[in-house]
Formats: C-alpha cells, structure tokens, sequence
C-alpha cells in the first residue's frame, strides 16, 4: 500500500470556544478522489481549510508526507490549493487572477499560454474572457476561473469546497471535468466536499460522512437529527412531515442525533414483514446512483421530509423495480441504531 | 449681487494676467498640502492597515480614540502646534513658527486619523475570503500584505481624495501656525478670508474659484487613473 499523502491524527478545531470539528486518524493516500459529504454547518469547509492549510487547527497533526505541516510551511505552499466556495476573484482581468499564482512563485515562463491553456480547460474561450475584468462574469464563469487559477498551477492536492453549488449545469459539468482531467492528467490527489453525493460516489475513491464535525463512516449512514419525544404508547419517536415516525430505543438526550447504519429498501408491492424491533417506513425513490468504489447502488429514498440512503444491488433494481419514483417501504432495525 | 458678478470676473482676470499674489498663494497652498499628505500616506496608510487587518486585544478601543479624532476641531490642532512651535515651546528651536512646514505639521494631525480611519474600514470592509484565496493560491506573508493593499486601491485612494480635499481646504492651522504672512504663509483659504474681513469680495470669490479648480484638477487626474486600473 502507497505511503499516505496526508496522516491526520487528533484533529480538531474550535471557533469561539465552540468544537466545530474532532478528527481521530484518517489516511488520505495519494492519488485519491476523497469525497466529504455532510450537512450544513457539519464541519465540511473547515476541514478543507485545515487540510488546504489555510488555516491552524487548534490541536492535533496534520502529516503531509509523513511531516507535521502548518498554514505557510514550504513544503504545502506551493502544492495544496483550496477552492472555496465563494469563488473569491480580485478585482484584477481574468488574465491577472489565472496568473496570479505563477507571478508569485515567479514562474513566468510562457505565462499568457498558459492561462489560455487553463481556461480551455475549464470551457472558457481566452480571446473573450481573458481581458475581462472578474467583475464582469456570471457565477458560474467566476467559479471557472477560480478553478482555472488553481489548475494553473497543477497542485499535487486540490481542494473543492461545494465547487458546483448555486452555478449552472453547463459550468458544474465543466467543472467536473476538468478537476478530473487533472487527476487523470498529473495524478491530482482531489478531496472534494459536494452535496451532489451522486457525483460523488460515482468518481471518489473513498466518500467521508461529516456529520457535528465527527467523521461518521462512508456516508450511507442515515443521520436522524432530534428532538425525540416518547408517545402515548411508550415508544420514542420523531414525527416527519408526512405523520411517519421514526422509531428508535430510548435517546441519551432527546436533542441526540441518531445514526441508522443499514435500512433495507423494498418495493410497496411485496413488502417483507416486520419483526417487533423492525421499523417499517414508507417513501419515494428519487435517485439512484453507481458506487465506483463498490460497484454498489446507492439509492435515496425520501420519506417525509427526510432523505434516507441505502445499498442496492444491482438484481435488487431490475427484480423488484426499485427506480426513481417508485414508491417503496424501508426497513430498519431499532437496536442497531447508534447515538451521536 | 453686483459683487458677486465682480467677483468672477475678478478672478477670471487675476488668473489670466498671472496676478503674482494669487500664484504665491497658490503656491503656498498646493505646497502645504503636498507635504502633509505625503507625511500623513507615509504614516497612515500602515497604520490604517494594520489596524483594519490584524485583530489584537485593543482594537476596538484604538479604533474609537482614531475615530475621536476625525472631529479635532482645527483651532485646536492650531493652538497645541503653536504652542509646541513657538519660541518658550518644546520645539521652539526648530523655528517652523510662520513657516510652510510648520503649517505642514499641522495639517498632516489633522489628516492622520482621516486615512488612518478610513484605510482600516476600507481593508476591514474587504471580504475575508481574500485572505484565504490567496493563500491556497500560495502567497506568503507578504505577497498577502500587498495584494490586500492592491485589492483595497480604490477606497485607500478615496480615503486619500477626502484627506486632501481636508488639508487643502483648511483655514484655522494655516492661519494659527503660519500666521497668514504675504508672500511666505499665505494660503488660499488665509488669503479668502483676509480679503473677506477687508470687503474685498471679489477676490475672495477669485481665490475661491483658484481653489475649486485645484480641486477640479486633482478628482479629474484621480478619475482618469481609476479608470485605468
């Protein structure tokens, strides 16, 4: 097995005093595609931020390449970039925010040709944008050359932080590409953080699930946030918007969060029975999509108001129908459920 | 409103003919101002920066003593000048008393928390994504010192339009620390208000019109310049 690129050991962060991200170990080798899933508010940015060391966490180690690195340290500065998600562009053309990188390493060779050549990559013609003043571009546009002044510099990590979120499909399709391309290319470690799980789990090698700045597995975990509230029959629940409850054992606190690693999808017509402890909910597929690490489905089914993920094979979809927009019954067991 | 059409027509006249008094005037004006606002950019505008860029433990209240000091009443700034510059001052041996550069130390107390103030809201108001943008583009230090100055150019360089329209229009220093003296440290607005107090309006208005032209002048090259960058 490859040396790890990134050895992360005790990590963890605080903002005002707050814990906003707690990170026993995790291996990154180098070359992956890591994917990093999670809700709002999970700890997704700052753990881009640490790992584009762009900023100091407050305890623990980040290794890179087997050496304990920092924000300005030589052997990351010029290697790791991070995109963020607000595409920030200085108020430069297009042409001096793509070369800003190079100006500053003071590689100024073939500089120009360089920049028409990164953004072609990100589907941007030079002879009409690289003139441009960065404030004369639509989002998506800017998002495209924030990402061509990182491709410019073909970084040994890059670091996407919701690089398609609120752009067009045209610009999030481009994007895509190119950030592959780069993988593909010059063996590009990418580590991106996407709600758009279905990309995700169809290019990562390895999908992390964020959830309260704890890392919580693959990312197929259902994450069920409190408050849980006991019923008149004794049993704790939560109600979704639809009237279904979810059934799960007495919380530690009732603003816990629970965590229900394997739900069993079903088709309406032939539904399996449930046990005492076998929770039966009822929802709509909306999605399905291809595990490139597995070769697993991965399908969401929307119950209520509240998205639950699970494996399907693929005999699974084509003998009981399981497609989007189906409805279908999902199992869970109440004992395997986790607390966080 | 007879003295008013005068006026202007005084002042086209003066300019025109080169009146050596108006032109000794202007001179003593633009030269003031030039000093002070070259020492005030000097020292403000890294004082400015720091103050908007870095978070220590006193900023705020650093930041409401600079803010205090936006409304130093002129006559104030001239008295305690005055009274350091003058022969029994602690800095009476420096003889600026009546002298350009002594107006110029002045003007430069009064300038001094205009860009200080204004460049720090300026470098504060810039989105805090600059910071980590350039970083991840591999910046150092330094690099992030001055690409920040570069990105907050056009409100450093409002902040430097408004200290100078201040100093250049300032009458209480010029008069308090420069004494008003012909031919040496008579600025515009002394000689506005000199030529007032004698019923000489039309000149007043002529010198009025001097000033408004410098200041035409300078916001017209500073208008050009914006938009070239």
């Amino acid at each position: 097995m490859a040396a790890s690129l990134y050895s992360i050991v005790n990590l963890s962060h605080v903002y005002r005093n707050q814990p906003v991200l707690k990170i026993d170990r995790l291996e990154i080798p180098p070359g992956a595609i890591v994917g990093v899933i999670g809700p709002n508010g999970s700890g997704k940015s700052t753990f881009l931020k640490l790992t584009g060391f762009v900023e100091k966490p407050s305890g623990g180690e980040i290794r890179y390449k087997g050496k304990a690195a920092l924000p300005f340290a030589p052997e990351v500065r010029h290697r790791v970039t991070l995109m963020p998600q607000e595409p920030f562009l200085m108020k430069r053309t297009v042409m001096n925010n793509v070369a800003y990188g190079l100006k500053i390493r003071k590689d100024l060779n073939d500089v120009q040709l360089r920049v028409h050549t990164a953004l072609s990559w990100v589907g941007l013609d030079p002879k009409d944008f690289a003139k441009r003043p960065s404030f004369a571009l639509s989002g998506g546009e800017a998002q495209r050359v924030a990402l061509a002044a990182r491709l410019i510099l073909r970084p040994e990590v890059l670091l996407l932080d919701e690089p398609t979120a609120s752009i067009d499909a045209l610009s999030a399709q481009l994007i895509k590409d190119a950030t592959l391309k780069a993988r593909s290319e010059w063996g590009t470690t990418l580590i991106i953080a996407s709600h758009d799980w279905q990309w995700l789990y169809g290019v990562c090698d390895r999908v992390v699930h964020l959830i309260r700045g704890r890392l919580m597995g693959s990312g197929r975990e259902n994450i069920v946030f409190g408050p849980w509230a006991r019923g008149a029959d004794g049993i704790w629940s939560k109600t979704l918007s639809d009237g279904q409850r979810v059934l799960v054992q007495e919380p530690p606190e009732p603003h816990s969060a629970a965590v229900i690693d394997q739900a069993l999808i079903t088709s309406a017509e032939h539904p399996t029975e449930g046990g005492r402890d076998r929770v039966r909910l009822t929802g709509l597929i909306t999605r399905l999509a291809l595990e490139k690490a597995s070769g697993e489905i991965v399908g969401s089914v929307l119950v209520g108001n509240l998205p639950f993920t699970a494996s399907l094979t693929e005999n699974e979809v084509h003998t009981k129908g399981l497609y989007p927009g189906r409805q279908v019954h999902l199992f869970y067991d109440m004992n395997s459920v986790r607390w966080f | 409103m007879d003295f008013l059409v005068q006026g202007f027509l005084t002042a086209i006249e003066l300019l025109m003919s080169g009146d050596a008094e108006t032109f000794s005037a202007v001179y003593a004006t633009l030269a003031v101002s030039a000093y002070s606002l070259a020492a005030t950019l000097v020292i403000g505008l890294p004082l400015g920066f720091c103050l908007g860029y870095f978070d220590f433990r006193i900023k705020k209240q650093v930041r409401v003593v600079v803010d205090t000091m936006l409304s130093l009443p002129t006559v104030f700034i001239g008295l305690l000048v005055y009274a350091f510059f003058t022969n029994r001052g602690p800095l009476g041996e420096w003889g600026l008393l009546f002298t350009l550069p002594g107006i110029a130390v002045g003007l430069t107390i009064l300038a001094l928390p205009i860009v200080i103030a204004l460049s720090a809201t300026a470098v504060e108001s810039m989105d805090r994504q600059l910071r980590v943008a350039l970083m991840s583009l591999g910046a150092n230090r330094r690099q992030i010192f001055l690409s920040t100055l570069w990105e907050a150019r056009l409100s450093i360089l409002a902040a430097t339009l408004t200290a100078y329209g201040r100093v250049m229009t300032e009458v209480g220093i010029a008069m308090m620390v420069g004494g008003n003296i012909k031919w040496q440290t008579r600025t515009i607005t002394t000689a506005i208000a000199l030529e007032t107090n004698k019923g000489e309006f039309a000149m007043g208005i002529a010198l009025g019109l001097v000033l408004l032209l410098i200041a035409f002048g300078v916001n017209a090259s500073v208008s050009t310049l914006r938009k070239r960058y």
